[in-house]
């Protein structure tokens, strides 16, 4: 699995794991189905966290009107098109899903 | 076993139902302007102290004890809109229905502002904010973010007010590993407490707040300053602190809160709590407890005394669904309103224990 962005800036675990905790504002982050496999793994290797955990953890700042959860796309196709429409954007998708739209910031094993 | 069916939880049945019922995420967007979101909590409690009413929240008037299962204590049932109207203003209002100080579940409004972005950082808000007290008090209606039943009822025994209404100014700043969000306010509040004697007029609240933050770590500073009111209730300081550390497999917490009120005298409140996650189980236990230290001109002695021990579980058992099973045992240490109780009967003396069996069932939309 990859961390890819537009401008392949480049960006570690903990700060990939602070946008999509919600710690941070300085990248859109982008996200994929709950149902997804990929979902699954990327919190769990990023984060340590189950989807029940990151549920409450956006419940909570949604419900403080402090942020809302990051944009859920159906696929890395999805993903893909988003982040290379935008310069702030982060995704994550399978490290076979990368083409010449977008570029890898991360890699995550 | 008396269980008071209110047309408010036939409508949390319905809500229920319409969540089960949803296959989708969380949240259903109507189009690119608007959100929707809610939440809500299905609740009994018993207790086994029949002197006086265990409650879950410091303003409602009457609980479990007497009658000894309620379903009034824990649920609850709120709905929140989204706007976003530009790419830097953006507006939310929310809405609550809870027991509330009079007994009844009227709905109310808890947030209602707009939000402008001046950047990413720095962010105004001109409305209604629900107040930072404590850890959890801006979410605490919210069962679904917090690992326990609800917030240990000590730390909310402040008699400070839920929201405010006013402006605030947000500021994130980072040094090095550290985040700071930084929380200034200024508005107006009342405080509402059960008995026609503690509805307050409103009063001036300032707030300054910063949360830390550092990886996994999060540290909590508050101050408040409440003038102006025309009932002693309202005129405090509160100044909190709290610690948390939650690396995802495990958590620890703790949270402190000193008020400094002329009428009810200066109190200092606390809990620790720690948990494990086990698969789709959280077991949890806590410690919480209000002192206070010194009598205020009200008379009252030791006010809101009382100490908890509690131990339970979280079930993660489905979607944006969760089930808590939660045992206590409350000491009461004061006569005079001991924080966990109301309606304090005459039968009842220090040191007697109340024991707690409460179980939820939370959902998020």
């Amino acid at each position: 699995m990859v961390i890819v962005n537009l401008a392949a800036a480049p960006i570690t675990k903990d700060q990939v794991a602070d946008l999509y905790l919600g710690r941070t504002d300085a990248w859109t982050p982008i996200d994929q189905d709950v149902a997804s496999g990929i979902y699954v793994e990327f919190y769990k290797k990023v984060t340590g966290r189950d989807s029940a955990q990151i549920k409450a953890i956006w419940s909570r700042i949604l419900f403080t009107n402090r942020g809302v959860p990051p944009k859920q796309l159906p696929d890395s196709a999805a993903v893909k098109k988003a982040v290379a429409a935008n310069l702030k954007a982060v995704g994550y998708i399978e490290k076979s899903a990368v083409d010449a739209s977008i570029k890898v910031a991360l890699q995550v094993d | 076993m008396v269980l008071k069916v209110t047309p408010a939880i036939a409508a949390w049945v319905l809500a229920l139902g319409t969540v089960m019922g949803r296959a989708d995420a969380a949240i259903d967007t109507i189009d690119q302007y608007v959100t929707f979101s809610g939440f809500g909590t299905l609740g009994v409690v018993h207790s086994d102290y029949s002197q006086a009413d265990f409650i879950a929240h410091v303003v409602q008037p009457r609980g479990a004890g007497f009658t000894s299962w309620s379903a009034t204590l824990d649920s609850d049932l709120g709905g929140q809109a989204n706007f976003t109207l530009t790419d830097s203003l953006s507006g939310v209002v929310q809405v609550l229905s809870r027991d509330d100080p009079n007994g009844h579940f009227t709905p109310s409004v808890e947030w209602a502002n707009l939000q402008y972005e001046i950047t990413s950082d720095l962010k105004v808000r001109l409305g209604r904010m629900v107040l930072p007290t404590y850890e959890h008090s801006d979410t605490q209606n919210v069962g679904y973010t917090l690992p326990w039943v609800r917030i240990p009822i000590e730390i909310a025994y402040t008699d400070a007010g839920l929201h405010s209404d006013g402006l605030d100014v947000l500021y994130r700043v980072k040094t090095g590993s550290v985040t700071q969000n930084l929380q200034v306010q200024w508005g107006r509040t009342a405080v509402d407490l059960p008995g026609i004697e503690f509805t307050s007029t409103p009063s001036a609240v300032a707030v300054f707040s910063d949360t830390l933050q550092y990886g996994d770590a999060s540290l909590r500073l508050v101050y408040q300053k409440y003038d102006g009111a025309r009932i002693p209730t309202a005129r405090l300081q509160v100044i909190g602190a709290g610690l948390t550390y939650d690396p995802g497999a495990w958590f620890v917490t703790g949270d402190s809160n000193y008020s400094r009120n002329k009428f009810f005298g200066n109190l200092l409140a606390w809990y620790v709590s720690g948990g494990v996650r086990l698969g789709h189980f959280a077991p949890y236990a806590i410690y919480s407890t209000t002192r206070a230290l010194s009598d205020g001109t009200s008379g009252l002695k030791s006010l809101g005394n009382d100490h908890t021990m509690a131990a339970g579980v979280r079930w993660d058992f489905a979607k944006n669904l969760d089930a808590k099973l939660q045992l206590q045992q409350v000491t009461i240490d004061s006569l005079d309103d001991s924080a966990s109780f109301a309606d304090i009967g005459p039968s009842a003396r220090i040191g007697d224990k109340a024991n707690v069996l409460s179980l939820t069932l939370d959902f998020v939309f």
